[in-house]
């Protein structure tokens, strides 16, 4: 059996727009910092460290992993960059997670990051290539039809979007780093948004931010002697398949159902909408929401806007989704999958102050990426895994 | 769409220019260091083991820890470390006739600048030479404020 693993400290930009406030650098260390302050180490005290992003394009720094070996402390000592699209935030906190559970390392420092303000990603998403017409799509023009297929699949009323918007938006209020804020969001404002890629609203769709998340994962003597609480990471799994495949479920990706039900099987979870507390997971769109509660298997094929529609994913149904405000309001995108597992780690730390889940225990923190095609999920709780 | 070319022996190609625009933000530390230069000043910082580092940086390379905006101005003469000579400099070289690429290590600084040398020929470069800045006319906030570096002596 692997090691014990758990996450001893947290940190977080502020996220925004354009942090013109910062460089590259200066943006990553403001997250290790505050990682390494709540876990009360210091630079010296890390033995690895772990950095992940999207596609070097989005800021055209090839290789930003070995630019940044000093600014993340990484002389003298193995650094690793990984890189799975979206996903990469949460495959990244991965990669550090198993290198304490192999007992190779026992305290690694992991950071995930953007600065969407030193270009435009979503046109780094749509370059124009010879031989094939230019559909100047970027990922809400990829995803759109597959909200298109599941709303037509699942019969959910056509709605189901703007309220998962409205509650997001709303849980954004109460999270101090969150980019978006609309303290006057109604869900008339939400369906009078422009529509973006019907059927996609401006204000269903996620920003673009500037931000990092870090993490330290430290063994079970270091979690045991932290002054904050841990959160034991029970299971951690990764699946990734092609875009295109004949025959391939798009809406439902079988990667994202073997994916969670593995997760849910190394944890030894067999009722996750029951035995899991809250999820943190990767809405970029709307309709993402009730798509991955079944995709997860929180909810019956074809049903998991029921889940939305009757107030379960809310902070005070009996599965919160995206206490955060989740990617609808923050979208640092090779953060955002960190920030989501980092959110699961806060909730069952008891630290995610005025959106923190009463008692929460045990938390699903959940990326995707690529064409929903790279899938990276773990589980942490309060107490190691038995 | 771009125009296709047909050519026997290795079918159809066609050009694919990629062209992308960034910006970048400095932030406190190298934002002021290019800010100096352009008032004709050299800013190291000192990390708090000591060192002083030019440029300055956020933090120690050693060892990871954040430097605290502890300025040090420095040079603006130093020392040539080590050198190569460009013979036949290219379009987008910095000068249009011959000169040094140099590492130099500036009066009060404890890591060196990679710069230019213009001395006009080889044979007056040597390491351990000492050599001043040549700012240039219209300064703007970048390393190309100063123009060169050239012989101490005859600045």
């Amino acid at each position: 059996m692997a090691e014990h693993a758990a996450v001893i400290g947290i940190g977080q930009t502020d996220f925004d727009a354009k942090r013109l406030d910062v460089s590259q650098v200066g943006l990553i260390r403001e997250a290790a910092e505050r990682a390494l302050a709540d876990a009360e180490l210091d630079w010296k005290d890390i033995d690895a460290v772990v950095v992940g992003k999207a596609p070097d394009m989005f800021e055209g720094v090839m290789m930003p992993e070995l630019f940044l070996a000093e600014a993340l402390g990484g002389v003298g000592k193995p650094m690793l960059r990984v890189h799975t699209a979206g996903s990469v935030g949460g495959s990244t906190a991965i990669v550090a997670a198993n290198l304490v559970q192999s007992g190779v390392h026992e305290r690694v420092l992991t950071v995930a990051y953007e600065k969407q303000s030193e270009s435009n990603a979503m046109w780094a998403l749509s370059i124009k290539m010879p031989f094939t017409p230019t559909m100047v799509a970027g990922a809400g023009g990829f995803f759109a039809p597959l909200i298109r297929g599941y709303m037509e699949r699942s019969g959910a009323p056509e709605d189901t979007g703007i309220r998962v918007a409205l509650k997001d938006r709303l849980n954004a209020l109460k999270n101090p780093v969150a980019h978006i804020k609309l303290p006057d969001v109604t869900f008339e404002m939400i369906q009078n948004s422009p529509m973006l890629w019907d059927p996609v609203r401006y204000l269903e769709t996620c920003p673009s931010s500037d931000g990092a998340c870090a993490l330290v994962i430290g063994s079970e003597k270091h979690a045991r002697a932290a002054s904050n609480p841990p959160a034991w990471i029970h299971a951690t799994n990764m699946k990734t398949e092609p875009t295109m495949f004949a025959g391939r479920d798009q809406v439902m990706p079988r990667a994202g159902l073997e994916c969670s039900a593995e997760l849910y099987k190394k944890a030894g979870i067999s009722d996750p909408r029951k035995e899991i507390d809250c999820a943190e997971i990767y809405v970029p769109f709307s309709w993402f929401e009730p798509m991955w509660m079944e995709n997860l298997h929180f909810a019956p094929q074809n049903q998991g806007w029921k889940m939305t529609y009757e107030g379960a994913t809310a902070l005070d149904g009996d599965l919160p989704v995206n206490m955060s405000g989740g990617v609808l309001s923050t979208n640092a995108i090779g953060a955002s999958g960190m920030v989501r597992f980092a959110e699961a780690a806060m909730q069952v730390r008891g630290q995610a102050g005025e959106h923190q889940i009463e008692g929460a225990k045990k938390a699903l923190g959940h990326a995707y990426g690529g064409g929903s095609q790279y899938f990276s999920m773990w589980i942490v709780a309060d107490q190691p895994l038995q | 769409m771009a125009d296709t070319t047909p050519s026997d022996d290795e079918g159809l190609s066609a050009p694919h220019v990629l062209e992308y625009a960034y910006k970048r933000s400095l932030g406190p530390v190298l934002g002021r260091f290019f800010t100096g230069l352009r008032d004709g000043k050299i800013e190291g910082i000192r990390t708090r083991a000591g060192r002083v580092l030019v440029p300055p940086s956020e933090y120690d390379p050693e060892s990871g820890e954040s430097t605290d905006e502890d300025f040090v101005e420095v040079g603006p003469s130093g020392t040539v470390k080590t050198w190569a000579w460009v013979r036949e400099p290219r379009k987008t070289h910095p000068l249009d006739h011959p000169f040094a690429f140099a590492l130099i290590e500036l009066d009060g600084a404890d890591t060196a600048l990679m710069h230019v040398v213009d001395t006009g020929s080889e044979a007056a470069m040597s390491t351990g030479m000492r050599v001043s800045p040549r700012w240039a006319a219209e300064p703007v906030g970048c390393i190309q404020d100063i123009a060169a570096f050239i012989p101490e002596d005859s600045a």
